[in-house]
């Protein structure tokens, strides 16, 4: 396969160079996850956040404290090219919508949306109007609930309510299936296990079910009623 | 040429040169020789050895079709009109014979990729393979819009240009606070740079 040429003007602007890189117009600043940029035209400096210039923006558009180490801010002009893994990339956009999403899928997003950490761990939420790249393995689809999602096929949800567990009652309870769950002889099918959605919104799932490692969202605060925290004062 | 990942190549007579191990398939008739030094001789078996830019390379020939391929990793056709094109041994899958190929010292760049100090050249008028994960880009370089590219996606170089690199290391990096993108390699001049979609492990992207 010949090899299409870019240069600093042909480059798409806020799009897609290659189903597995994308291009950033850069006019000011975005996020991005470490070690995710591949190349770059013009000025372009990376920081990590944390830094005291970035203060302001940080506190704007960045409300996941613990999992900022990952981070960088790219702050200038030019074109910058992203890419991950050689995994599929795709930009979205959200207006004055909600997105959750793995914490290892997310690439970059424009700091005019602002990144919180879910309830639900190793997802992230971003909320507000603006852009985002996300890599997923293989192609991404769409799919509207109701609908009951393989758990390693879930990339994420937007718009819709929180999923839940859903278990395939009826095989574990038989007799077969019973015996199979719990020495795991035979083997399970693997399909026993679903996450539930409903409501009204999108579900993004991957055509694949092997998973991007995920990304450290930090610990929650340890407080009564968070999920996933240790209360040190209830029973 | 078959998808992005399998390179078939029809021969008559002629030879190519291929990174060693990476025949599937073939059909026709075809004699496959070991060639030492990258194919460059007594000379090329030293300076190979020396700069360890290794390169297991063999010489096919015959006639039918030959197909090559390595770890699904793609495969890009770069086509070269006497100019030189630089590339990571790694990187490269085939050429054919009318093409020279050599090594030449890269600095510091190949120390922050891990690749060693050296990169291999090939020069002449015909066309090569190169190898890359995921799609290879290529980026043009002008005087007015020099280039940076991660050196863990640095795949290929061609044209007149100098490269230096580049670092964002300051004292956050050494306390952790790193950027990620701690160097970069600048070209400057006039040519063409090929840039993979993904990163090799590079001492310098874990700062």
């Amino acid at each position: 396969m010949t090899i299409t040429v870019f240069d600093a003007h042909t480059l798409p602007a806020d799009d897609n160079v290659n189903p597995y890189a994308f291009s950033v117009d850069l006019q000011g600043q975005w996020f991005l996850q470490k070690g995710k940029m591949i190349a770059y035209y013009g000025q372009i400096s990376f920081d990590g956040i944390g830094h005291g210039p970035l203060d302001g923006l940080v506190a704007s558009s960045f409300h996941s404290p613990l999992h900022a180490s990952d981070w960088v801010v790219a702050s200038g002009k030019g074109r910058l090219l992203l890419a991950d893994r050689a995994f599929d990339v795709n930009s979205y956009d959200l207006d004055d919508g909600n997105l959750t999403i793995r914490s290892g899928n997310l690439l970059a997003f424009d700091p005019r949306l602002s990144l919180k950490q879910s309830i639900i761990p190793g997802f992230v939420t971003l909320i507000g109007t603006g852009k985002f790249v996300a890599a997923s393995n293989g192609q991404v689809h769409f799919v509207e609930p109701p609908v009951r999602v393989d758990p390693q096929a879930l990339v994420g949800w937007a718009d819709c309510p929180s999923p839940c567990h859903h278990y395939d009652h009826q095989y574990l309870r038989g007799f077969l299936g019973g015996v199979r769950h719990l020495t795991g002889i035979g083997g399970a099918s693997g399909e026993e296990h679903q996450f539930e959605f409903t409501g009204s919104g999108t579900v993004l799932i991957q055509s694949t079910e092997k998973l991007i490692a995920e990304q450290a969202t930090g610990a929650v605060p340890d407080e009564q009623g968070v999920p996933g925290g240790s209360p040190r004062w209830s029973r | 040429m078959q998808g992005a990942k399998v390179l078939a190549v029809d021969l008559t007579g002629d030879a190519v040169r291929a990174k060693n191990g990476s025949m599937v398939a073939y059909e026709g008739t075809m004699t496959f020789k070991k060639l030492t030094g990258g194919g460059n001789g007594l000379r090329g078996v030293v300076t190979r050895r020396l700069t360890g830019e290794q390169m297991a390379v063999m010489e096919v020939t015959g006639t039918g079709t030959c197909y090559f391929a390595d770890e699904a990793r793609d495969i890009s056709l770069v086509p070269l009109h006497g100019d030189t094109l630089h590339v990571e041994a790694s990187n490269l899958l085939c050429t054919e014979a009318g093409l020279r190929t050599g090594t030449t010292f890269t600095g510091l760049r190949g120390a922050s990729q891990g690749n060693g100090l050296f990169t291999t050249t090939v020069e002449g008028s015909g066309t090569v393979a190169i190898l890359s994960t995921g799609p290879a880009i290529g980026l043009r370089v002008t005087p007015q819009t020099p280039l940076q590219v991660d050196p863990g996606a640095y795949v290929a170089h061609s044209g007149r240009l100098t490269q230096q690199l580049q670092t964002g290391v300051t004292f956050r990096t050494v306390i952790g606070e790193g950027s990620g993108e701690a160097f970069q390699i600048r070209f400057e001049g006039e040519g063409l740079v090929y840039v993979q979609p993904s990163e090799r492990d590079t001492v310098g992207g874990r700062l």
